[in-house]
């Protein structure tokens, strides 16, 4: 793929033609040697041009919480709110273990009108990484963030370790149902530290969702004793149109980037994250070693960082480890 | 008067009247399920049919009927008189019934979404003829249960649906006493991959959630109660494990038996009785050498008809070539022969049953019973069938049988002749003759259902249709029955699609779980191994795993084969978008190109492939994609249609001959693994 071809695909991207976003988010997710050129290329034809940049909202949560018919219905909210918006989804969905095979995001669940051009929907497969999120999240929210103004990024959903949407989102928040039995586990494993607001869906029955609420603030309480009034509880129900028109308006009144995760920092983590997974613990300590991901960021952008470290791998890494 | 003490001694092996003579059985109803391209095409069917000695009618609707969209909407267009009768207003059953008398008629429809709807047109129809409308005789089938499971003609949510099901029970019992106001049904289950356990729990937790309900809604005292019990008719599968499948009606019978009387207290044994009727099994039937599927359905009625004590009260057969086509008259009619010959040719009606007392028997039938029984419980202590189906349980049970049964005939571990045995035969001198040995729908057969819709609006009373439907709704959000509002309707000339968006802006639409999500198939051999290192190096030659959208567009709802093949995509490693039937055309290929899919696979059933195949390609050359996602299509297709399917640019067409789901994957792979490269 040429650079001319590279340009006229973000042109396109950028008018809206859902192709030719496709295929770029594509060019993010694509696992060879060579992509990182091509990434380049996309990033250098959108420096160009006049780009959106996008505003990240985690969403995780529990199965059946209701997670994928909530962003659905803020999604629509949101363009119709803010006429000149467009609004991405990014769901990741858990692999097979034996085949590697997923079964992606079930998009139907989020209603999105056919044919509504500001709307975008995208899958991804979990690819047996932990934390919630793929290997190919950050970089494909790196594309994502010049072609639209909002981007959720709903997680696996499994309910354990998903900690990694904080590195991602610029804001997360946890949606549970009231009085859920997995409930309790959650506050347990400590998902509750990673919420910056909650919403409490399916809040159809007023005692129940009441409850609810102040079990949610008592246990917030105590696992964020230091932050916990910071953090808001939405009460919802897609169903009876409850509460929606609250968190909309909380999304549109969010500044970018509201808690200081800039994109620079996000690179940073994971750019050693992606050092870890190309290289080991030993390729870790070596960047360690160099200077950290600020060393090789500080001068470039994040694929030709990646170059200079794999040089420098290739290079000096048998030194490093025989101590010399 | 005799004494029929002074007799002498009764033989066990005949059977005696009330008098004490010997005498034999009545047959069961002959039915032919039918229906197709239009009104008046249809009722020159049924009255052909009964003239040949049908003795009563089964009624197939079209899916936009089924489905509740009148026959000039988008989604409906390309199904109007495909596997059914379109029924737009009360005009349309004018001539659907013509010159058939309503009161002597026993009449079945298959109709469930709109079962309300169907019966408000039968009803209008007698008043209108000046028929007392106490005299209908029939059944409306009306199981949203196994809608929600394997059929696909719901519209509403189960708590909609199950409120309809018991108004409709409690304005029968009062107006329409002869009417079945439901009919559990099994029978899709089982076509669905349902095994003879799950097809007996998944039936009598729907019976027991409809009388349940009907009982808490408190419209009956208990002598009405005994007798809606009563009302309450099953219609069952029997497949080709045919002793295994008389033992399950046995198990049937026994169990209603308790279950009526323990639970429900139902003193009156007539009203114990369990009322089956049955169609025999469609998915044991093959494309390949399709003649021995006349045998199969000879042996699937053995097991429905053998024992006297389970013997089906209604039978209606598939035909030979139902895996190719829809069936022609002749077809039918060689089916209806087998009937005729197995009641009054053979001497099978003239003894008591003959399996009583045989420990074989009952020992299998013990078994399935406590089976079965331990299945309730787990459905119910779940929360009853709503629950079950809302949680997804039901539907990923069916859907593991189903993988399970296809692994084993892939693994030939189950055996089916001409399919992974005996596949050399001589060509079978059926499939020749003008048509191929296939039924050709009239091409211009809905232009007639778009005819008559528009002159019915044309002549109606706008007033009166407003007023209508206006009292629809009033009844529906105040919970009253909307029986008679909908019996106004049907007078007043409202539409079906009219009807059914009425309730739709009150109930809301309902979409439930595909029931494919952790399913994996018992398939792992080097063939399957060889596939993934197929796709592993794809990834590694394109940088990302290939990545496949199913999907099933228009009203069909008969999902098992997407199911499956979104089951096997995973396994052998792809990544799978699958979200469940229907979609329109356009929401399946919008997915396909945000997801930057490799392939397109559409799977139809409903013979309506060619107009959906086009609509597809064009949707397709629409967003500029058409060459970069190419496309297959799967489902019953006859060989006569290839060449328009390639014609628009299908890349690979599968059919039930392709069996095999390594050879399906293989090939789909190898589309893709093209197309990347070009």
């Amino acid at each position: 793929m040429n650079a001319t071809a590279i340009d006229t695909m973000v042109i396109k991207a950028l008018e809206g033609h859902k192709l030719s976003i496709a295929r770029l988010i594509s060019i993010f997710e694509d696992a060879r040697a060579d992509a990182p050129t091509r990434r380049r290329a996309v990033l250098a034809a959108f420096d160009q041009r006049q780009t959106r940049r996008a505003k990240f909202i985690g969403i995780t949560g529990t199965p059946g919480a209701g997670k994928s018919s909530l962003i659905g219905e803020l999604a629509l909210r949101l363009i119709a709110q803010d006429p000149r918006a467009r609004v991405a989804v990014l769901a990741i969905d858990p692999s097979s273990h034996i085949s590697g095979g997923a079964l992606l995001g079930d998009r139907t669940r989020t209603n999105f009108p056919v044919g509504e051009g500001r709307l975008y929907f995208r899958s991804q497969a979990s690819d047996l990484e932990l934390g919630g999120v793929s290997r190919t999240t950050f970089p494909v929210c790196r594309v994502l963030d010049r072609l639209f103004d909002y981007v959720f990024v709903e997680t696996v959903g499994i309910g354990q370790s998903e900690i990694e949407i904080q590195q991602v989102a610029d804001f997360v928040f946890l949606v549970l149902t009231p009085l859920g039995g997995d409930q309790i586990q959650f506050l347990k494993a400590g998902i509750m530290e990673v919420p910056d607001a909650i919403v409490l869906n399916k809040c159809d029955a007023v005692e129940e969702a009441r409850r609810s609420y102040h079990a949610l603030r008592g246990s917030l309480s105590l696992s964020r004793p230091d932050d916990d009034e910071r953090v808001r509880i939405f009460q919802t129900s897609v169903t009876h149109d409850i509460g929606i028109d609250d968190v909309t308006r909380f999304i549109l009144s969010l500044e970018r980037d509201p808690l200081g995760r800039s994109m620079h920092r996000k690179e940073r983590y994971f750019f050693e994250k992606w050092a870890r997974d190309e290289f080991g613990r030993t390729g870790l300590r070596f960047l360690g070693h160099c200077g950290g991901p600020a060393h090789y960021l500080a001068a470039s952008d994040f694929e030709t960082a990646q170059v200079a470290f794999r040089g420098d791998v290739a290079k000096d890494v048998g030194t490093f480890i025989t101590g010399g | 008067m005799s004494d029929p003490s002074s007799k002498p001694e009764r033989k066990a092996h005949l059977l005696y009247d009330k008098e004490g003579n010997p005498t034999s059985d009545r047959p069961w109803i002959f039915r032919t399920y039918a229906g197709h391209s239009s009104a008046r095409a249809s009722n020159e069917l049924y009255l052909s049919n009964l003239q040949t000695g049908q003795t009563g009618l089964s009624i197939a609707f079209d899916l936009a009927t089924q489905c509740g969209y009148s026959s000039d909407h988008p989604i409906a267009r390309p199904e109007v008189g495909k596997v059914g009768v379109p029924i737009n207003s009360l005009d349309d059953f004018h001539t659907l019934f013509k010159d058939i008398p309503l009161e002597k008629m026993n009449t079945s429809m298959t109709i469930n979404g709109t079962s309300m709807w169907l019966l408000a047109l039968y009803v209008a129809l007698a008043r209108e003829r000046g028929v007392d409308e106490s005299l209908l005789r029939g059944t409306t089938q009306n199981d949203l249960v196994k809608e929600y499971l394997a059929r696909g003609t719901y519209i509403f949510p189960p708590d909609a649906h199950f409120r309809i099901i018991a108004e409709m029970y409690e304005y029968s019992l009062e107006r329409i006493p002869n009417w079945n106001a439901s009919n559990i049904c099994s029978y899709h289950l089982q076509e669905a991959g349902a095994t003879p356990v799950q097809e007996l729990s998944f039936a009598l937790a729907t019976a027991m959630e409809v009388l349940d309900l009907i009982k808490t809604r408190g419209h009956f005292n208990d002598e009405q109660f005994e007798m809606v019990v009563g009302r309450i008719s099953f219609f069952v599968n029997a497949g080709i494990r045919f002793i295994e499948e008389m033992c399950k009606m046995r198990a049937f019978s026994e169990l209603w038996e308790e279950v009526t009387r323990d639970r429900y207290g139902v003193t009156n044994p007539r009203y114990r009785t369990f009322r089956y009727g049955v169609q025999v099994n469609s998915l044991g039937l093959t494309e390949n050498q399709p003649e021995n599927n006349a045998w199969r359905i000879l042996i699937e009625t053995f097991g429905v008809t053998l024992s006297r004590n389970a013997r089906c009260r209604a039978l209606q057969l598939p035909a030979w070539n139902e895996a190719l086509s829809l069936p022609r008259p002749w077809d039918q009619q060689w089916s209806l022969r087998l009937q005729q010959i197995l009641a009054y040719e053979t001497d099978l009606l003239d003894y008591p049953d003959i399996f009583d007392g045989s420990k074989v028997i009952q020992s299998k039938v013990d078994e399935l019973k406590s089976l079965a029984l331990a299945e309730v419980d787990k459905i119910r202590g779940m929360g009853g069938v709503g629950a079950a189906i809302e949680s997804g349980y039901m539907k990923s049970s069916l859907v593991r049988s189903m993988s399970e049964r296809v692994s084993r005939i892939a693994s030939d571990e189950l055996t089916v002749v001409g399919v992974n045995r005996w596949t050399e035969g001589l060509p079978s001198p059926l499939m020749g003759g003008d048509d191929g040995g296939v039924f050709k729908i009239e091409t211009n057969a809905a232009n007639e259902a778009f005819e008559t819709l528009a002159a019915t609006r044309a002549s109606r009373d706008s007033a009166r249709v407003e007023a209508a439907l206006a009292a629809l709704t009033k009844a529906a959000e105040n919970g009253d029955n909307m029986m008679e509002a909908s019996i106004e309707c049907a007078l007043a000339r409202v539409t079906t699609g009219e009807w059914a968006d009425c309730l739709r802006a009150i109930f809301g639409e309902y979409r439930p779980v595909t029931g494919i999500d952790g399913q994996k198939l018992l398939l792992e051999n080097d063939r399957v191994e060889a596939l993934r290192a197929r796709v592993n190096a794809f990834i590694a030659k394109h940088g990302h795993r290939p990545r496949v959208v199913v999907g099933k567009p228009g009203l069909d709802g008969h999902s098992n084969g997407a199911e499956v093949i979104a089951v096997s995509a995973r396994h052998v490693g792809f990544d799978v978008i699958y979200s469940g039937i229907r979609l329109t055309v356009q929401e399946i290929v919008a997915s396909a190109i945000e997801e930057n899919a490799d392939v397109i696979g559409i799977s139809i059933l409903s013979g309506s492939h060619v107009e959906l195949g086009q609509q597809v390609m064009d949707a397709l050359t629409k967003e500029d994609a058409a060459d970069a996602i190419p496309v297959v299509i799967g489902g019953i297709i006859p060989q006569s249609d290839f060449e328009a399917l390639r014609a628009m640019g299908v890349r690979d067409i599968f059919t039930p001959s392709d069996y095999s789901l390594t050879d399906v994957m293989d090939r789909m792979l190898t589309v893709v693994e093209e197309n990347a490269e070009k």
